[in-house]
């Protein structure tokens, strides 16, 4: 569901995780002399002099290395923007229908609507929402925070029958996959705000 | 399809006996696909270890290109002089020292912790409940379960101080009180507390247990 940036973080930690653990461990593996015919001496020098030679010798060395790390930031950049995203959606199409015209929602409008609608239940403190993930598709994310007296059961009963329906039909959608947060508080300033 | 069909049978066993009346619950949660799919949305998204390995990333890769582009140009803007660094490469520097054992053994270690970082799913950050339509997924974050049954569990005539444990199959309540007559004070504490998880209704009910302790004056 929304679960995007979870697999975009793991994916990468776990490339650059089996990079350094390979890389690392043929540096042991030949430290500790574990195949000699394979990776060479292991009481050699760690350079040679023909390598401390190569980039003076080779005019290309020194642009090529130039260009991979350019290479490695910009990937380092994008995976970093990919991981922060929220995914937040901010205008839906309503009516999918292009040959007379879509229609675009807000999605700011719905999600206030289900908030300030939340807002009114009674045991209901709080309540935040978005829409996240493709613009065609997207999911609710809710976070309720109901007061610690109310009766739990109660209150999400009235958020899975009335409010969340309400937003479904305001998007004119069968299914909105939601995924709700609920958390407690207790109510000593409720009345006092 | 038959031990799914026995495995909805079980899991609608299980549940906990409750008096007052449940949100329904939808069929879906009695299938174990469905709930391990809820389970993982709360799961740890790993995004700060990941931003921060995507920052060093970054950072090391711009001032390599600086730096290499600087030399392509023939003025290096800083010089790393033979002595210190190309020197001891060929001579005093060999792979079975310890210094090179050591430091590779350290970046493996890196290397492996990101690795279990990015595998291990981790514990989730919230409990899930059932819910009335297979498309919504509810949960309680676990601390903030944990603050509400520990005020539940204070507001138990006789409790002074409950402080509460979640595990994923029990929920403990360590409660303090000052009286001398403890009779059905545990029995107070677990009926609070199990009338609320009752009407959470959480995919996987936990055991509740109270730990009652005497506070002396």
């Amino acid at each position: 569901m929304t679960r995007h940036t979870a697999r975009v973080s793991r994916t990468g930690l776990a490339i650059i995780g089996l990079i350094l653990l390979l890389g690392a461990g043929a540096v042991l593996a030949r430290g500790l002399n574990a195949s000699a015919s394979v990776l060479g001496s292991s009481h050699a020098p760690l350079l040679t002099h023909a390598q401390v030679q190569y980039p003076a010798r080779n005019g290309w060395v020194w642009p090529v290395v130039a260009a991979a790390c350019a290479v490695i930031a910009l990937l380092a950049l994008w995976w970093m923007a990919a991981q922060t995203s929220t995914r937040t959606v901010r205008r839906m199409p309503v009516e999918p229908d292009r040959l007379h015209g879509t229609t675009v929602l807000r999605a700011d409008a719905a999600t206030r609507a289900i908030t300030s609608e939340l807002g009114s239940y009674p045991g209901i403190r709080a309540a935040d929402a978005a829409l996240r993930g493709p613009a065609v598709t997207p999911g609710l994310r809710l976070s309720v925070t109901a007061e610690n007296r109310a009766d739990p059961a109660a209150v999400r009963a009235r958020i899975e029958t009335e409010a969340l329906p309400h937003l479904r039909t305001a998007l004119e959608r069968d299914t909105l996959p939601t995924v709700i947060r609920l958390g407690f508080s207790r109510a000593f300033d409720r009345n006092l705000a | 399809m038959s031990d799914v069909a026995s495995a909805h049978d079980d899991a609608t066993v299980l549940l906990p006996p409750g008096e007052q009346p449940r949100p329904a619950r939808s069929g879906a949660w009695s299938r174990p696909g469905p709930r391990r799919m809820a389970r993982r949305e709360f799961r740890p998204r790993r995004t700060i270890p990941g931003v921060l390995v995507a920052a060093v990333l970054a950072a090391a890769g711009i001032i390599g290109c600086i730096w290499a582009a600087s030399a392509a140009l023939g003025h290096p803007l800083w010089n790393v002089s033979y002595g210190d660094f190309a020197g001891p490469m060929q001579t005093t520097a060999h792979w079975d020292d310890t210094r090179t054992l050591a430091i590779a053994a350290a970046v493996a270690f890196v290397g492996l912790v990101l690795l279990l970082t990015a595998v291990l799913p981790g514990r989730p950050r919230a409990v899930v409940l059932a819910s009335g339509d297979d498309s919504v997924i509810v949960g309680v974050p676990r601390r903030s379960l944990r603050r509400s049954l520990g005020w539940l569990a204070v507001e138990v005539p006789g409790i002074d101080s409950a402080r509460v444990r979640i595990r994923r199959r029990s929920v403990t309540v360590r409660a303090t009180t000052r009286l001398r007559d403890t009779a059905g004070l545990r029995e107070g504490v677990r009926a609070v507390v199990q009338e609320r998880l009752d009407a959470l209704d959480p995919l996987w009910p936990p055991r509740v247990r109270v730990r009652l302790r005497r506070k002396r004056e």
